[in-house]
């Protein structure tokens, strides 16, 4: 199933795709007619007449601010994989949300997170999910995660260039055991024991390292993950909110933590943070 | 100075959910650059009989948008033979934004109403489509100056932590509507795109949707 | 990200009745990193009088030790501390000399008179000043300062209503922005009573 390019090249190819495309639009978006054909709701993307679609691009994002600015992680352990993403969403230096939702539920057993632009990373994972669902009903069978990251890498590498930001991991449990592939909006998919993405993830890398093992139990998989971000947040200035923890395992995903950073600083240091060197008052 | 087809038409927007009740405030003044083109234009479109949208930014694109969303809710109506649900639109909205992502929409928009089980639900957007519900929220020229008054005041809960919670704020509907007014009084204020007057939508499952309109300074 | 939200900050100065408090945050960063969580931004100049210096830190530290060394002389010549308003001229004459180079900071002064009648002032990073009779903010992130405090400052408030205040100001303003934060001390100045509190916050 690969995903059709947008039809770019050419001012006449870019008027015609345009109109079409707001004709669709009026009709209402992407409706069954393209879902059912298996293509994705890639070819109605209208694009702006203009000469240099980089330098609009560019300036276009410069105005709009899409969020940014995060720490998500993600890792396989022999009983599952663990992913855990903090909550703040940044436009420059103004905290718009300390509550987004960045692991995004792509059907029971199939999680992706988000990274980049929040509505670029929520879209994408929304259309995988949907194919996902479609090769189910067509193959009488759940899709594997490497198929299912194939699939949004292919998504996205045909978007290449145009300005998509999505730094994200699709973690998942199939018959081939955990499995976790980190895709991002240049193409990249790689598969991968330990991953950690966004701004804050040198932070979070640090932690993991340090604590990592293959034959750790749940409790301290967890534990870990959530340490991980707890330290990412505190350091980073655009990371922070709340620390959400999943683990999935055969039977699909659970949530298993959701703390506030404010009580989770609190609770691993009630006497303050230990390394404020100097008195404040 | 090249041309841009984007331009800044100030004003801002509050909308807040709570038990029974969804409040949708905007101001009315319509600017650009350092002139008022009019005191009296509204931000807000009540779409259907269960949801409001707000949208500050671009006026062009608030006007276009908020025609392509009374056609596609219009269209629903009549497909469906029942109003779109909040939830519904919301999602709509966000999708309705993303197709646009190469040539976005530059509204930032708050979708409110009241869902199934009579709470109000606020859901947030950047200009892109990406959004979430929450209890309260603001955008437009004044966003910044607003919103950590109704972080200090509303305090409603993060649906991320556990256990879950519902994203509404725990004030009665008369403190939420005193919080939005003291809150556009501050921005007005401070930030020369808000003031004139800013109208206050109220929607409950009881009375639907009433309006009230508070004045404010006109400098 | 420009030269003065290089390390972020955030300072809120507010007058009462017959009193003034000063709050600003602890956070020292490099742009996104944040490396201390203890850094006030707030010097004392004497009893009565507090200056808070928010933009570029390295500034800030230069500028206060230029500061207490022109006070201290002046108390050697004039055997009494200066004024409050004395204190912001000088300050905003200090930072006029470097017109065409200058120093990357944004004043705010609090303190009282002798006979307890507040003064508040902030300036821009040349001097320019502006004296307030309810409060000034200065930082990163202004506008969120502005808005918690035109919505809940009231005039006239004793020492303690002045804390509360001020406090939950300083709190949810800085909790909208990313470089600021990380915890907070206020000062509160009057007559008879001063007292320093350091505030629990969100630690993101």
């Amino acid at each position: 199933m690969a995903s059709t390019r947008l039809n770019v090249p050419g001012l006449d190819g870019r008027c015609a795709g345009a109109s079409r495309a707001a004709a669709t639009l009026a009709l209402g978006g992407a409706d069954l007619a393209s879902l059912a054909g298996g293509s994705p709701v890639a070819s109605e993307f209208p694009l702006p007449a203009v000469q240099d679609l980089d330098r609009f691009e560019n300036n276009v994002q410069e105005l709009v601010k899409p969020e940014h600015g995060t720490t998500t992680l993600g890792f396989i352990f022999r009983d599952g994989v663990i992913i855990a993403v903090d909550s703040r969403a940044s436009q420059g230096s103004y905290v718009s949300s300390q509550t987004v939702k960045k692991v995004i539920e792509i059907n029971p057993y199939l999680v992706g997170t988000m990274a980049g632009g929040a509505a670029d990373c929520a879209f994408w994972q929304r259309n995988l999910g949907m194919q996902c669902r479609m090769f189910e009903l067509k193959n009488k069978k759940r899709i594997t995660v490497c198929a299912a990251s194939k699939m949004l890498a292919n998504t996205m590498y045909s978007y290449k260039g145009m300005g998509l930001s999505m730094g994200s991991m699709i973690g998942g449990w199939d018959p081939s055991g955990p499995a976790i592939y980190y895709v991002d909006s240049d193409g990249q998919r790689t598969k991968g024991t330990i991953f950690s993405v966004g701004s804050g993830s040198l932070y979070a890398y640090g932690v993991l390292d340090q604590g990592y093992k293959w034959d750790m139990d749940v409790d301290t998989a967890v534990e870990l993950g959530q340490r991980a971000i707890y330290h990412a947040q505190f350091r980073d200035a655009v990371s922070g909110g709340t620390c959400s923890v999943y683990h999935i395992t055969k039977d699909g995903w659970t949530k298993i933590r959701g703390n506030n950073h404010y009580d989770m600083h609190y609770q691993y240091y009630p006497g303050g943070h230990p390394t404020a060197a100097n008195d404040v008052i | 100075m090249s041309w841009s087809p984007y331009d800044l038409n100030g004003g801002t927007c509050i909308a807040i959910g709570g038990e029974g009740y969804c409040i949708v405030a905007a101001s009315t003044r319509l600017s650009t650059g350092f002139s008022i083109l009019t005191a009296d234009k509204s931000m807000i479109l009540p779409v259907n009989s269960k949801c409001l949208i707000a949208s500050a930014g671009f006026d062009g694109d608030r006007s276009q948008l908020h025609k392509v969303l009374t056609f596609r809710s219009e269209n629903y109506e009549h497909f469906h033979k029942k109003p779109m649900s909040c939830p519904a639109m919301a999602q709509m909205l966000g999708n309705t934004l993303y197709y646009k992502r190469f040539f976005p929409y530059y509204t930032f928009n708050l979708c409110a109403g009241l869902d199934d089980q009579g709470l109000g639900c606020v859901y947030t957007y950047d200009a892109i489509g990406s959004h979430e519900r929450v209890g309260y929220s603001c955008q437009g020229s004044g966003k910044d100056l607003v919103q950590p008054v109704l972080d200090n005041q509303l305090k409603a809960p993060s649906i991320l932590e556990l256990p879950p919670k519902v994203a509404v704020t725990s004030l009665s509907k008369d403190e939420a509507i005193e919080t939005v007014k003291i809150a556009f009084s501050a921005a007005s204020e401070r930030d020369i795109y808000t003031g004139d007057a800013v109208e206050i939508f109220v929607m409950t499952p009881e009375h639907g949707v009433q309006k009230e309109i508070l004045p404010l300074r006109r400098d | 990200m420009s030269i003065s939200t290089y390390n972020g900050a955030a300072i809120i100065a507010m007058s009462g009745k017959d009193c003034v408090a000063i709050g600003c945050d602890l956070r020292l960063g490099i742009q996104n990193q944040t490396l201390a969580t203890d850094f006030k931004k707030v010097y004392k100049i004497h009893d009565r009088l507090y200056l808070g210096l928010a933009g570029l830190a390295t500034d800030a530290l230069t500028l206060n030790q230029r500061f207490q060394f022109k006070h201290n002389m002046y108390k050697l010549r004039e055997e009494r501390n200066m004024k409050p308003a004395t204190f912001a001229h000088m300050v905003s004459k200090t930072l006029y000399e470097k017109r065409f180079g200058p120093y990357f900071v944004e004043p705010v002064i609090a303190g009282i008179d002798d006979d307890g009648t507040p003064y508040i002032t902030g300036m821009d990073s040349l001097g320019a000043m502006e004296t307030s009779k309810d409060f000034m903010v200065a930082g990163t992130a202004p506008n969120s300062l502005w808005g918690v405090c035109e919505s809940f400052y009231r005039p006239n408030l004793g020492a303690d209503d002045l804390f509360e205040t001020i406090s939950q100001c300083l709190l949810s303003g800085v909790d909208r922005d990313a470089l600021s934060g990380w915890g907070a001390v206020v000062y509160v100045i009057a007559k008879d009573k001063s007292f320093v509190r350091t505030l629990k916050g969100r630690m993101d």
